[in-house]
């Protein structure tokens, strides 16, 4: 290695700076909402919350858990984002191993009209129509069906099922194993790094989900964490609701803190699995970036 | 013929492909035909088959409406910003990231600037409504302390477009650098040794070699970028819009949700659905016929 040169190293420096804030933009807002959701009343309106809480209270938490809505929107959304992920995988799997298999009939004709629908689609209304006409409105089918394959995530998993070479179908074959046989026997565990990103990109999908909640689902007892949290930010009479609030307790508790509390209920389970995210969904893209 | 051992292969593989067959046919290409409503006057009673044929009435409906103008002027308008200014902040990044030595603040420096992908616009928009607030908002705290003045900056056109594009950077930029930093980890890394000894800068050296390295996948960005063009997400707008910025907030999407699921409009907001989706198509074959000249087409 050589002597880098003055102008290198002053560069080297101004990158990683650089690289440093930017950084720390990304992540200090989380931790502004953090100490909002528990400083007190009077810290917040005096303006003196930062990066740590102030006149550290859980009062936001307690009062949005004394109230079943948010617990039931929780589990509504883990519910959707459990059952979500299985159904996606399974057709997932089921459509990329065929497609994978040279010997498939018409294996072009069908990878062609599937790619196409990421180029063109009937757009918003149609789709509302169809589940409307299916009856799937105001239920999960309605979140969980239209969405079940991703024609990128097949992609991804198609291009990985490519690269298992051809001996070990082989040898499946001698032994008298058929399709299935290869798929489960020797696909499947071969791929469980493939799955397991292809699950996560799926699940955070799910757990996200807002707009086809918006627009499906309206009984307020099956809304989702996203949509309850959207309802408090927007609505101080919703979130007087959600939180059984009377206008005495927001003389100690501000609707920021309850907001950010909202926020973070949603985020920590994302944060839980952002380890696992980060190594594997890299690993998925880089897979999907190879050409298949 | 039927005995071939190709055709008893494929009798599984087809018991396997059927239910995807019928997602697709069902939920991807039968929306694709219902877009016949946006010719039709859609109504329940009648279904789509039975409503009567309008032929072009909503479009010349949705085109001599005066607010249909500014719709489509703030589609253009936000969409264009957000790829001018938004596309190459990941291509900077990646540069940036890539050109970081030691490998335990590159992998620090990656794990936060991924993290705003992974949070959807509720939360997102939730942050920047907390954040921006002319009450309460720390921006506003500290502007007061700096110049005893708040500023609403969500409730100016000026300042709420450049919340909105930077919101959209910020939540996006990390996580589209992914794909060039993976371009950039299969550079030939005699080209920078090479480079170093005929005395070029770190800064021309990323100028010289990174940056045409991954100009092939620049241009496949560029092209799917460019299809959706007449895309504005709504999530994003949704959360961050407000009466005050409703004349240069309200995109397509957000008026098909208003006038098509809640108005019941159904006939008119698909017409509008139809424009765009052909408008991307058309789009994104140009874009990519362009590209293939240049020898970095996407198919």
């Amino acid at each position: 290695m050589m002597r880098e040169s003055q102008g290198d190293k002053t560069f080297g420096v101004v990158n990683n700076i650089l690289l440093l804030l930017f950084s720390l933009s990304c992540l200090l807002p989380m931790v502004h909402l953090i100490a909002l959701s528990f400083s007190s009343q009077s810290a917040i309106v005096s303006g003196q919350v930062g990066l740590w809480p102030v006149g550290s209270t859980i009062q936001a938490y307690e009062k949005l858990f004394e109230n079943s809505r948010i617990l039931t929107a929780f589990k509504n959304s883990v519910i959707i984002t459990i059952v979500g992920v299985a159904l996606n995988l399974l057709f997932t799997i089921l459509c990329s191993f065929p497609l994978s298999r040279s010997y498939m009939y018409g294996r072009r004709f069908f990878t062609l009209a599937i790619v196409f629908t990421m180029l063109f689609s009937g757009g918003l209304i149609p789709g509302y129509l169809l589940v409307k006409s299916l009856g799937l409105v105001d239920t999960y089918g309605a979140i969980w069906l239209p969405g079940l394959v991703s024609v990128y995530n097949m992609l991804v998993m198609r291009t990985f099922f490519l690269g298992i070479p051809e001996e070990l179908v082989e040898s499946a074959r001698m032994d008298g194993g058929g399709e299935w046989t290869v798929l489960f026997r020797i696909f499947l565990p071969l791929s469980l790094p493939v799955i397991a990103a292809l699950g996560l990109f799926y699940g955070v999908g799910h757990w996200n989900a807002f707009f086809n909640m918006l627009i499906f689902i309206h009984s307020p007892d099956k809304h989702n964490l996203a949509v309850m949290v959207q309802q408090m930010i927007m609505s101080q009479s919703i979130m007087q609701e959600i939180g059984n609030l009377s206008p005495e307790d927001f003389k100690t508790i501000t609707p920021e803190s309850i907001k950010s509390a909202g926020i973070i209920v949603m985020v920590v389970p994302m944060l839980l699995v952002y380890p696992f995210l980060q190594k594997y969904f890299i690993k998925g893209m880089l897979i999907g970036a190879v050409k298949g | 013929m039927f005995k071939s051992r190709r055709f008893q292969y494929n009798i599984p593989l087809f018991i396997m492909f059927a239910p995807i067959i019928a997602y697709f046919l069902i939920f991807k290409f039968a929306p694709m035909g219902g877009l016949v409503i946006a010719f039709k006057n859609y109504n329940f009673t009648d279904g789509i088959w039975g409503s009567a044929w309008v032929g072009l009435d909503h479009f010349h409906t949705l085109f001599t409406n005066p607010n249909m103008l500014n719709i489509l002027r703030n589609t253009l308008v936000l969409s264009f910003l957000q790829l001018v200014l938004g596309f190459p902040f990941p291509i900077l990044l990646a540069l940036m990231i890539n050109e970081i030595r030691r490998s335990w603040f590159k992998k620090t420096v990656q794990t936060a600037v991924f993290f705003p992908h992974f949070l959807n616009w509720v939360i997102v928009g939730g942050i920047v409504i907390t954040i921006f607030s002319q009450e309460t908002g720390i921006v506003n705290n500290i502007m007061r302390w700096l110049t005893g003045d708040s500023y609403p900056y969500l409730y100016n056109t000026g300042s709420w477009l450049a919340i909105f594009i930077g919101s959209g950077i910020w939540k996006s930029a990390g996580w589209g650098a992914i794909i060039y930093l993976a371009a950039l980890a299969g550079v030939d890394q005699s080209l920078y040794e090479a480079a170093g000894l005929d005395g070029a800068s770190r800064l021309r050296q990323m100028w010289h070699i990174s940056l045409p390295s991954i100009r092939p996948v620049i241009f496949i960005i560029l092209i799917l970028s460019i299809g959706s063009i007449m895309e504005v997400g709504f999530d994003q707008v949704y959360m961050l819009q407000n009466s005050a910025v409703s004349q240069i907030a309200d995109v397509i999407s957000t008026w098909n949700y208003r006038v098509g699921i809640t108005g019941g409009r159904f006939s008119l907001a698909a017409a509008l659905g139809f424009f765009e989706s052909i408008i991307g198509l058309i789009l994104v074959l140009t874009a990519n016929s362009i590209a293939r000249r240049f020898n970095n087409g996407l198919w």
